[in-house]
C-alpha cells in the first residue's frame, strides 16, 4: 500500500497578523510557524494505518511552500512518515486552491497512491478546497471532515461530521482522497528519537513549474482587519430619563425617527 | 557565524514546546504543591526520550548535540522549573560522566537503564561540611577485596529521592584533600544506602533534594569510575557541563516570567489604559529581555563550543551565572509588573520567583562562577 499525505505550514494562530505590501495577504515577517492543525490529524492518522497494517504500507508526506516548510515535513518523518516530498515555492501563499490541487495532483498521478490523508482545510486561508479538488483532478472517490477511519480489504469505512452535530458513515473503494477534521485523533508528539531518525529519511524536492503551470481560477483582492467597532454608550437614569435619552440618540444618530 | 536555529532543533524546539504546554505546564502548580513530579509524567519525559538526550543510539540515547539538549531543558523549564532539573540533573551528573570517563563495560552496564528512564540518575557530591568547597570531602572508602566500603553522608542531592544510580564521591585518605578523592558508580538501593529524608524547599519544590547516610555501602571495585584519585578532576569536569543545563533551566524560568509579563501588561488596565503603554513597564521589559537573550546567547555559545570539541569551562560558568541572575532579576520585576497578582499563587508567577532562586546556588553558586571566570581571565 502507498499513502500520501498533504501537509501545509501555517502560522500560529496567536500571531498578530499585518497585511502585506500589497494588501492581499498577510506579512509573514516575524510570525512563527507550524503544521496546520487539520494536517496533523491527517498524518496521525496515516501513521496509524500504518501501524496496523504491520509497517507495510509507505507513506509519503508532501507539502509546498518556501525553505521553512521543512520544519513541517521533518515533524511528519518523525511522526512516522517514511519519505517527503518538498515542492519548493516561495510564492505560495499567492496560489489559488486550484493551482495548489493541481500541483498535488500531478505529483500524485502515476505514482499509484492507494490513499491519500490530507486536512480539511488550512487554518490560515480556509478554503476547505485542495483536498477534493486534488480528488477530482485525479478521478478518486473523496469523503470530507473526517472524525472516524477504519480500513479493511481496500475498502474505507469513513465517519464524517455533518450539520447539527449529526454523523455519516460512508463507505468508499481505494484509491481514495479522504480530509480530516478534529475529533480524528490525538496527534502523537514527535520524540527525540525520531526526530533524530527523521534527519536520514530522503527529502525529494520539485520546483511547481514541472508538475503544474494551471493559471489561477480565484485571486484575493484585499486582506484587512475588521474595522474597529466604537466603544458602546452606558446610559443611567430611571425609565422615564431612559426613554428621552434612547430618543435623543435615535434623533441624532440615526434615521429611524425622521 | 548563524544565529538561526537548524530545521532540525527548530522541529525539537516546537516538539518539546507542544509536549511541554499540554502535559507539563498544566500541572507545574500541582507538582509545586504536591512537592513531587508524577511519576507518569516522568514515565512520558522517558517515552519522550528526554532522559536520553545526547548520548548515542547503541546506549538508549536519542544523539542530539548539546545544543539541542540546552534548547530541551529551556523549553522544559519554561513550563515547569522542577521537571526541568530533573532532566538536567540525571543527564549533565549522572549519565555524561559515565559516558565521559566510564569504561565500555560500565557505559554498556548503566547507561540504558538511565537513558531510557527505568533509573533516575544523581550525583553525590555535597556533603553537610563539604558544599563549594569539594575537596573538602569526608565520605570515606575503603577497599576489601574485589569491593569498596563506603561510609559518609551526603546531602542537598537532586534526584536522590528516586533511589535509581548515583555518582558517590568519597576520600580514600583525607589529608589528601581533593587527590584522595575517587568516584564510584552506586546503585541507590544497595544495602547501607540510607535515604534520611527529601529536603522541604524555597522553590523546585517537585524536585527531590535528598539527604543519605552511607553506612558500609557495599559496591563492586568495578564500578569504580575513572582512575582511583581522580575524583575531583571528574566532579570538577562534570559540573562544567552541568552549568550549560541549570543556566538553561534558569533561562527557560525567565522566559517563563517574561511572556506572562508581556501578556499581563497587554491585559491589564489602569487608569483607563493597558498597563503596557506606561513607559515605566514598557522599560522593565525591555530590561528584561534584553537580559533573556544575552543570557540565551552565551548558552548558545557555550554549547556550540561544547559540541565542537572547544575548551568551554569559562563559557559555561559565564552562561550559568548570567542567566541565573537573569532569572531572579526577571522573576522579581514579572511580580512587580504583576502587582498584588503576581505575589498569589494563582498567577504562578511567584512559583516562578522562587524556582529561581536555587540557580544562583547549585552546581557552583554565583560566586564560585565568578571565581572559575577570574581564574581563566588572569591565568
Amino acid at each position: 500500500m502507498n499513502i500520501l499525505v498533504c501537509i501545509k505550514q501555517v502560522p500560529d494562530m496567536e500571531s498578530h497578523f499585518r497585511p502585506n505590501g500589497t494588501a492581499t495577504w498577510f506579512d509573514e515577517s516575524n510570525l512563527a510557524f507550524r503544521m496546520n492543525e487539520y494536517d496533523e490529524y491527517a498524518v496521525e492518522e496515516a501513521v496509524r494505518l500504518k501501524e496496523q497494517l504491520g509497517g507495510n504500507p509507505e507513506i509519503t508526506v508532501l507539502s509546498i511552500g518556501p525553505d521553512r516548510v521543512i520544519e513541517v515535513i521533518k515533524k511528519a518523518l518523525a511522526m512516522g512518515c517514511d519519505r517527503a516530498v518538498h515542492i519548493q515555492d516561495p510564492d505560495v501563499a499567492s496560489k489559488d486552491s486550484w493551482q495548489i490541487a493541481s500541483i498535488i495532483a500531478a505529483y500524485a498521478r502515476g505514482r499509484q497512491f492507494d490513499l491519500i490523508f490530507t486536512g480539511m482545510q488550512s487554518q490560515d486561508r480556509g478554503s476547505a478546497q485542495v483536498g477534493v479538488l486534488a480528488a477530482e483532478l485525479l478521478g478518486f472517490p473523496s469523503v470530507t471532515t473526517l472524525v472516524g477511519f477504519a480500513y479493511a480489504d481496500g475498502v474505507v469505512t469513513a465517519t464524517r461530521e455533518l450539520e447539527g452535530g449529526v454523523k455519516g458513515k460512508v463507505r468508499l473503494r481505494t484509491p481514495a482522497l479522504v480530509t480530516c477534521q478534529l475529533g480524528l485523533n490525538a496527534p502523537r508528539y514527535p520524540t527525540l528519537p525520531n526526530i533524530m531518525k527523521a534527519k536520514k529519511k530522503e527529502i525529494a524536492t520539485f520546483q511547481p513549474g514541472e508538475l503544474s503551470s494551471e493559471p489561477p481560477l480565484t485571486g484575493s483582492t484585499a486582506f484587512r482587519h475588521h474595522e474597529k467597532k466604537g466603544s458602546g454608550v452606558v446610559i443611567e437614569g430611571d425609565i422615564a430619563e431612559l426613554v428621552e435619552k434612547v430618543i435623543v440618540i435615535l434623533k441624532e444618530k440615526t434615521a429611524v425617527l425622521r | 557565524m548563524n544565529f538561526e536555529l537548524t530545521h532540525d532543533q527548530k522541529v525539537l524546539q516546537s516538539a518539546v514546546r507542544d509536549f511541554v504546554e499540554n502535559e507539563i505546564k498544566p500541572i507545574a502548580a500541582k507538582i509545586d504543591e504536591d512537592h513531587m513530579i508524577p511519576d507518569e509524567l516522568v514515565a512520558h519525559m522517558a517515552e519522550m526520550g528526554f532522559l536520553g538526550s545526547y548520548f548515542p543510539e547503541e546506549y538508549g540515547g536519542a544523539g542530539l548535540d548539546m545544543f539541542s539538549y540546552a534548547i530541551l531543558i529551556e523549553e522544559i523549564s519554561r513550563g515547569c522549573a522542577s521537571s526541568g532539573v530533573l532532566v538536567s540533573a540525571h543527564t549533565s551528573l549522572c549519565a555524561n560522566p559515565i559516558y565521559a570517563f566510564g569504561t565500555e563495560e560500565q557505559k554498556k552496564q548503566w547507561l540504558p537503564d538511565l537513558l531510557t528512564g527505568k533509573k533516575i540518575g544523581c550525583f553525590l557530591l555535597t556533603e553537610p561540611d563539604a558544599g563549594s568547597d569539594a575537596g573538602g570531602t569526608v565520605t570515606t572508602y575503603r577497599i576489601e577485596g574485589d569491593e569498596v566500603v563506603i561510609n559518609g553522608a551526603k546531602n542537598f542531592i537532586t534526584n536522590g529521592g528516586y533511589l535509581g544510580t548515583g555518582i558517590v564521591l568519597a576520600s580514600f585518605d583525607r589529608s589528601l584533600k581533593h587527590k584522595g578523592i575517587s568516584a564510584f558508580i552506586v546503585d541507590l538501593t544497595s544495602p547501607g544506602v540510607i535515604m534520611l529524608k527529601n529536603e522541604k524547599k524555597m522553590g523546585i519544590r517537585g524536585s527531590y533534594t535528598t539527604a543519605f547516610a552511607l553506612d558500609n555501602v557495599r559496591v563492586p571495585l568495578k564500578n569504580l569510575l575513572g582512575q582511583e584519585g581522580k575524583g575531583f578532576s571528574i566532579a570538577m569536569d562534570t559540573l562544567d557541563g552541568g552549568r550549560i543545563g541549570i543556566a538553561s533551566q534558569a533561562l527557560g524560568i525567565a522566559e517563563g516570567a517574561f511572556e506572562r509579563s508581556v501578556a499581563y501588561s497587554k491585559e491589564r488596565k489602569q487608569f483607563g489604559q493597558t498597563i503596557s503603554s506606561f513607559q515605566a513597564i514598557q522599560f522593565k521589559l525591555a530590561d528584561m529581555y534584553a537580559r533573556i537573550e544575552s543570557s540565551k546567547l552565551l548558552i548558545y555559545k557555550a554549547a556550540w563550543l561544547k559540541d565542537n570539541k572547544k575548551k568551554f569551562s569559562l563559557e559555561s560558568a559565564l552562561c550559568k551565572l548570567h542567566a541565573s541572575e537573569t532569572a531572579n532579576e526577571v522573576t522579581h520585576e514579572a511580580i512587580q509588573i504583576h502587582g498584588g497578582y503576581g505575589y498569589i499563587a494563582d498567577y504562578e508567577i511567584e512559583r516562578m520567583y522562587r524556582d529561581a532562586r536555587i540557580t544562583e546556588i547549585y552546581e557552583g553558586t554565583s560566586e564560585i562562577q565568578r571565581i572559575v571566570i577570574a581564574k581563566q581571565l588572569l591565568g
